[in-house]
């Protein structure tokens, strides 16, 4: 077969499949508008490759719901093997990625695997593709990924996974219709000549064959014209199999042929010789989607839905499980109500079983469109399972209306234990879309009407959802009053789950209130979470631990537990999580002076599509105060965006970030007034709450404003010392906590040495105003010889390595390995091969030999080991 | 795009040869800024060539700040701007 035009990307993919040969997997992206060709450039690629490559092929179809890992499966049945029972048995999702990186490493010449159409993926199959886009370099495999770009819309989840997808393993190839010349070529050699052919086609080559195909005077006007005359000629048995096998989308299995209007092997093959029709394996397919869904939407739509009642009556006698997806959507198609909601539910638990959640939640909808004749306790379940499903897929607004829904059923059914639990339900929705008055009053709405009933575990969740409230608001007391009522109601009744979740706030509010009993609940509750594999309880419990380290400015056990933290929520692909730490990972650096790793991974977290607000908020604050530290342009703009949201959540853990950064800006631009007004309003909501860093900081910012010291003596250490005009003592305690810029800034209150140490600090760390003001202050007081800007800064890192990083390295020189050095550095050896592989990236190296050899070629790791260890 | 002005100092002063040499590195230096969707359009060098004011055209403060790590280049100051034309006043 010969392509035209597309010399330049069968060349491209030449080049990457010697890439992938030699040891560097890759994910391709292919893409280009419905009929460019993306299917004949791929077909043409492998065939030519079959011999020095194994080539499988996975496609995605345009089912209303489709079917969750639906590509794997076709691949499963070409591999054979344990992927295939892993799926059919449906076996947890982390062992069935496994079996399928497994499979690509396994078979040492390469592999080539075709997924075709992702546009209509589903979302266990997207995860896969970004587990595979993250790990595919270590394989000796080629991942090729056909989409229409023309359907894939700034929020079509796709984008998403593609912009996640690690940049180095990704080359995309964008398909363009042919030019004008092309098309006389096709046209030539099809011995015809059409008039404006070019024009009324866009060069869009499925439409010039088909156009040039069709016997039909004159110029087809649309791709469906062409398709039709076609169509129309073909005997009335080639017809009824046309139209039976449009109204299934990809393919059409032989089997289902036979089971719906018999197996016409004549009539078949003259749709085959026609050209419409062809065979893939054991089914019939049209030769392309578009042809598909021409000849479908010609079909009358009586007659449409009596094909999907042969098909879904075919399917059903089938009883497959791996069906459920297409049952479920000829049934709706048929417009068949007690098929769709015989099945919908078993497809949307199945969907769910494999983490496809959005794919569930549309099952549930689909099943909701028929619920009006079932009793309304039915109804109010399915809207339950679709609120979930859809609070686990980020539709905030979707998952309160269908909760809202089942609240009222159960209130007017009068039955109160199902009522509380949907309150709390609402309560915690109330919350995470961001209405925190709301959420509040649900809860305190649900303790009271589950109060009245034998207490149960909907009571001991609305406890503890309660107890998480007042956590999060830093309202310690009141965390673990409702709290400690959940747990000892939880082992009562011998509910982990809750009893989990309970330990996890008690924990937390206890922790961050500096009372070290916290730890153990928290770390109890880690446990427990991941003995019984609750990954969300254990990813919050890795979250709220770091969390509680961050804020009491312990930064060795913060970066413990973000490093063990993330390394989890990673595994599991739960990328908010992940995201939320990652954050935190940006406020440590921050703090510690390391600005451009704090830059890196706050900048990190912003450019993701659709992140939570409270994931949001800490990496705006960082960002913006970092631009304020560096006196660089559009802080306001970052800190007024946080601000907003931050002020939405009425917590005090995300307003005191925001606002320490607001009221730093305001000191160094001497606007005195501003400062006080930033404060004054953070510093009362710390003081209720009796938080020792918070109500440090914005004391002191307070006095900085021209306000009296702080008298409570319960505040953070560092902050009353320099109150009190030790600013030596001060200094001294902000260099064992390991904050240069706060210690720099108690220096700069000292004498005329500190405060030259001081801008040596401050013109380190690049704080370009502090430094500025600084200077200003010791002219004023007739300081000469002042050093008179920032000096040029040399290069000592060029590969941009996190401090972390160049200690791995360092250990990597003196011949470690990954075990030994996790032993030495407190961490996993799953969090040490992350970093390898970081490292590996970054000096371009493709084995640890060479990374030492560049490191020590460099000098590298000379410098560092002069360098004195960061504290 | 924003655009910024973005003010460097050179203690011992900027030394790029109008020269194959001097080529090369501004090759490199735009393959780097790349990296981070900045563009270079140009710089104005002090007399005393210890100080550049250099134009740029960047996502963002923080892409500026990278790029001039990754090119070894030094940053005073960083100065979102826009453009004023006398041309449109005449």
């Amino acid at each position: 077969m010969e392509l035209l035009e597309r010399e330049q990307f069968l060349g491209d993919l030449e080049a990457l499949l010697s890439d992938v040969t030699a040891g560097s997997g890759r994910v391709v992206l292919v893409s280009g508008e419905a009929g460019v060709g993306k299917t004949s450039l791929v077909e043409c690629f492998t065939e030519a490759h079959k011999k020095q490559a194994r080539v499988l092929w996975g496609s995605c179809d345009a089912l209303f719901t489709p079917r969750p890992l639906g590509p794997l499966y076709d691949i499963a049945h070409q591999t054979q093997g344990t992927l295939l029972s892993l799926l059919e048995e449906e076996a947890p999702r982390v062992s069935i990625f496994s079996a399928v990186l497994d499979e690509l490493e396994k078979v040492r010449p390469p592999t080539i695997a075709v997924t075709e159409d992702v546009h209509w993926a589903d979302e266990a199959t997207l995860d896969l593709l970004k587990f595979l886009g993250r790990r595919i370099n270590r394989t000796h495999s080629m991942l090729v990924v056909t989409y229409r770009d023309d359907e894939v819309g700034a929020d079509h989840p796709l984008r998403r996974v593609l912009g996640d997808l690690p940049h180095r393993s990704v080359a995309r190839l964008r398909l363009a219709p042919l030019s004008e010349a092309g098309v006389n070529t096709l046209a030539e050699s099809a011995g015809r000549r059409i008039e404006d052919l070019y024009a009324v086609t866009g060069g869009n080559p499925f439409f010039v064959t088909e156009a040039l195909a069709s016997k039909a005077p004159g110029v087809p006007v649309t791709v469906r014209d062409v398709v039709l005359s076609r169509a129309a000629r073909r005997s009335p048995a080639a017809r009824a199999v046309l139209e039976l096998v449009s109204v299934v989308p990809a393919r059409t299995e032989m089997w289902l042929l036979g089971d719906t209007i018999g197996r016409d092997t004549e009539a078949l093959e003259e749709a085959v010789s026609a050209g419409m029709l062809r065979y893939e394996g054991e089914s019939i397919a049209f030769r392309h989607e578009l042809a598909r869904r021409a000849v479908e939407d010609s079909v009358a739509v009586s007659r449409r839905q009596s094909l999907h009642k042969l098909v879904l009556k075919a399917l059903i006698n089938r009883r497959s499980e791996a069906l459920l997806a297409r049952i479920v959507h000829h049934a709706a198609q048929a417009d068949d109500g007690a098929a769709v909601l015989k099945h919908a539910p078993i497809a949307a638990r199945q969907a769910a079983a494999f983490n496809a959640h959005r794919e569930s939640a549309s099952h549930y909808q689909t099943a909701l469109r028929y619920a009006g004749e079932l009793a309304p306790e039915e109804r109010a379940r399915l809207l339950e399972c679709r609120s979930y499903e859809c609070y686990l897929t980020n539709q905030g607004d979707e998952a309160v209306q269908a909760r809202r829904e089942a609240l009222e059923i159960w209130r007017q059914a009068g039955d109160e234990a199902r009522q509380g639990d949907n309150l709390r339900w609402m309560s915690r929705l109330g919350w995470w879309v961001g209405r925190k008055a709301e959420a509040d009053s649900y809860a305190v709405e649900a303790v009271a009407v589950l109060e009245n009933l034998q207490p149960g575990p909907e009571l001991a969740m609305a406890y503890s959802n309660l107890a998480q409230l007042h956590m999060l608001a830093d309202e310690h007391q009141q965390a673990v009053h409702w709290g400690t009522r959940a747990i000892e109601l939880a082992e009562k009744l011998g509910a982990t789950e809750i009893l989990v979740h309970a330990l996890n706030n008690v924990g937390t509010a206890e922790l961050i209130s500096h009372d070290e009993k916290g730890r153990i609940k928290l770390e109890e509750s880690l446990r427990l979470a991941l003995a019984n594999s609750f990954q969300e309880h254990a990813g919050r419990a890795f979250t709220n631990l770091a969390s509680a380290a961050v804020r009491s400015r312990n930064y060795h056990l913060a970066m413990r537990y973000l490093d063990a933290g993330i390394a989890y929520t990673s595994e599991h692909d739960m990328d908010s999580l992940t995201l939320y730490m990652r954050a935190e990972q940006a406020r440590v650096h921050f703090e510690q002076g390391d600005w451009d790793s704090a830059s890196d991974h706050a900048e990190s977290v912003l450019k993701h599509y659709g992140v939570l607000a409270i994931t949001r908020i800490p990496a705006l604050a960082v960002l913006g105060h970092l631009r304020v530290r560096r006196g660089d342009p559009d802080a306001a703009r970052l800190l007024a965006e946080a601000h907003e949201l931050a002020m939405n959540t009425q917590e005090l853990q995300r307003i005191a970030p925001v606002a320490s950064a607001l009221a730093e800006s305001a000191w160094l631009k001497g606007d005195l007034e501003q400062l006080m007004g930033e404060a004054s309003f953070v510093l009362e909501m710390a003081r209720v709450r009796d938080d020792r860093w918070i109500q440090g900081e914005f004391a002191f910012w307070m006095w900085r404003a021209g306000g009296a010291p702080e008298t409570n003596e319960n505040i953070a250490a560092p902050y009353a010392l320099q109150m009190s005009g030790d600013w030596r003592a001060g200094a001294e305690a902000w260099r064992e906590i390991g904050c240069p810029y706060e210690e720099a800034m108690a220096l700069a209150d000292g004498d005329e040495s500190a405060q030259r140490a001081a801008l040596a600090v401050f013109e380190g760390l690049g704080a370009g105003p502090a430094a500025e003001r600084l200077r200003q202050t010791l002219r004023a007081t007739g300081v000469r010889g002042i050093p008179r800007g920032p000096r040029s800064s040399t290069k000592e890192n060029p590969a941009k390595l996190t401090n972390r990083q160049i200690e791995v390295l360092a250990l990597m020189v003196d011949g470690l390995g990954n075990a030994e050095i996790a032993d030495r550095l407190f961490i996993s050896a799953r969090t040490v091969d992350h970093h390898v592989s970081a490292i590996l990236a970054k000096l371009d190296a493709h084995t640890r030999a060479e990374a030492v050899s560049v490191a020590l070629q460099t000098g590298l790791i000379k410098q560092i080991r002069q360098s004195p260890t960061k504290k | 795009m924003p655009r910024y002005i973005v003010e460097r100092s050179f203690t011992d002063g900027l030394k790029i040869e109008l020269n194959e040499e001097g080529a090369k590195l501004c090759r490199m230096i735009g393959l780097n800024n790349a990296e981070d969707n900045v563009t270079w359009i140009r710089s104005y060098v002090r007399d005393d060539r210890k100080k550049t004011y250099c134009i740029y055209d960047a996502p963002s403060p923080e892409s500026i700040r990278r790029t001039a790590r990754r090119n070894n280049l030094p940053v005073d100051c960083i100065t979102e701007v826009q453009v004023l034309d006398p041309y449109f006043y005449r």
